[in-house]
């Protein structure tokens, strides 16, 4: 398999060459273009139950589709993600990495997607009561909206809630307030997310929660 | 004519230098600056032909009535043009050939390009795509764009993308739609729904987002109307 990630940071895109035989699972339409020989199959991501929790409590979609290569040759697929941003490729060697609600664009089926319980107070603040968890031996993609900014959390470390992609599962995160009241209130930052412990956070350098909240005065 | 594309692919927009006696031919609000040589006459057609009836067809398909033509006079003289959306632009000579447009995608072509609307090549309403195309022929430069990056796909033999992710194709390709996968199942849950099917030779751009996609992720964060 030979994957290339093109026209990033601004509009990034995944090309996914598969040898005969190989797969990929990518979200549900996540596929703009591909070859007209490869095989498509759309399935619950991860069983029927799974898959409605996933796209209820979670923002996934409820299916995901898995293209084949069953010809004698390379075929290409390529993959797309709806918000303009930046995609990131990532090798997990048996490890779990944990994805906000929408940011997975694809991964090799070797990968399980699961869910896990995000907290209350995570989803009285909007940003889901479930997380993603990818996990296993495989290769992943996700993405964006805006450009992907890797951190590594030594302690202690404070996230814009709207602003957090990914992030190592040790991690503890914790919803509070940003400042005082009033640097709630006025500051524009209301929620913000603590992450504690040591591990790797993934943020992304824009949110549509932000670009909702400049665009709704304006309508 | 002198056209350079900058700032690929997330924020583009096209310096075109006119020649003296050059035209160009934009959509109307493409211009965000331009060298006071140069002239603008708006209409609600081609300079040569078309009529009010044409720019009420352009209405329709979701396209401006009216078109902006540049001409140079004795010096010529630059503009700057730019899509409303961020995203990618693409140049293409055409040579004689048809190249079929996105509706949306449409910047500019010089005067030797006929543009017509209308183009009713995807009459399968089922296609989902509320997307008008436009028909492009002739000879010249035209500049398309389009929200996302835009990639060539060269088809040789057959090629599916999604109809919402095609910029423009070559009407040297058979297309037709169909639905994704094997299965009716498959098209409708894997959310690909229709897609084009291409075979024969020619190239497809393709762009990398939709508007309408991400306004579907937007959109519930919005205040309802």
């Amino acid at each position: 398999m030979k994957t290339t990630i093109e026209g990033a940071p601004s509009f990034a895109y995944l090309h996914v060459d598969l040898d005969p035989g190989e797969s990929v699972v990518a979200e549900s339409d996540a596929m703009s273009s591909m070859s007209a020989d490869l095989a498509m199959k759309a399935s619950f991501n991860g069983g029927l139950f799974s898959g409605l929790a996933k796209k209820f409590l979670a923002g996934e979609t409820l299916f995901v589709n898995t293209f084949t290569n069953t010809t004698g040759a390379p075929r290409r697929v390529t993959l797309v993600q709806t918000t303009p941003g930046n995609m990131r490729e990532v090798q997990l060697n048996g490890e779990t990495i944990c994805l906000q609600p929408g940011a997975y664009v694809a991964s090799t089926p070797g990968l399980k997607l699961g869910l896990r319980w995000a907290g209350f107070v995570s989803g009285i603040a909007r940003e889901g009561f479930f997380k993603l968890t990818v996990s296993g031996t495989g290769t992943l993609w996700y993405g964006a909206y805006g450009e992907l900014l890797e951190r590594q959390v030594e302690g202690e470390y404070i996230v814009d809630t709207s602003h957090l992609v990914a992030y190592e599962p040790q991690l503890k995160l914790k919803l509070q307030l940003a400042g005082g009241i009033f640097s709630s209130l006025f500051g524009g930052e209301g929620f913000v997310t603590r992450v504690e412990g040591r591990g790797m956070v993934v943020i992304q350098t824009r949110s549509v929660s932000g670009l909702a909240n400049w665009l709704n005065p304006r309508i | 004519m002198d056209i350079e594309l900058l700032s690929r692919p997330g924020n583009a927009a096209a310096r075109v230098f006119l020649a003296p006696g050059e035209h160009l031919t934009s959509e109307s609000g493409a211009m965000i600056a331009m060298s006071d040589a140069l002239t603008l006459t708006t209409t609600t057609h081609k300079r040569e032909s078309g009529s009010v009836m044409a720019g009420l067809k352009r209405m329709l398909a979701g396209e401006s009535l009216f078109l902006n033509h540049f001409s140079a006079g004795a010096t010529g003289g630059e503009v700057f043009l730019a899509a409303t959306l961020a995203g990618d632009m693409l140049r293409y000579d055409l040579r004689g050939e048809n190249l079929v447009v996105q509706a949306g995608s449409f910047v500019a072509c010089e005067s030797g390009v006929n543009v017509s609307f209308g183009w009713q090549g995807f009459k399968s309403f089922l296609s989902g795509e509320r997307a008008f195309w436009l028909h492009l022929s002739g000879t010249g430069p035209v500049i398309l764009s389009s929200f996302g990056a835009i990639y060539p796909v060269e088809v040789d033999g057959e090629y599916i993308v999604d109809t919402g992710h095609i910029v423009a194709f070559q009407e040297t390709l058979n297309f037709k739609i169909t639905k994704a996968g094997g299965s009716w199942a498959t098209a409708i849950f894997g959310g690909e729904g229709l897609v084009c099917r291409f075979s024969g030779r020619g190239t497809v751009w393709c762009q990398s987002h939709n508007a309408r996609g991400f306004g579907l992720e937007v959109g519930p964060n919005l205040k309802p109307r």
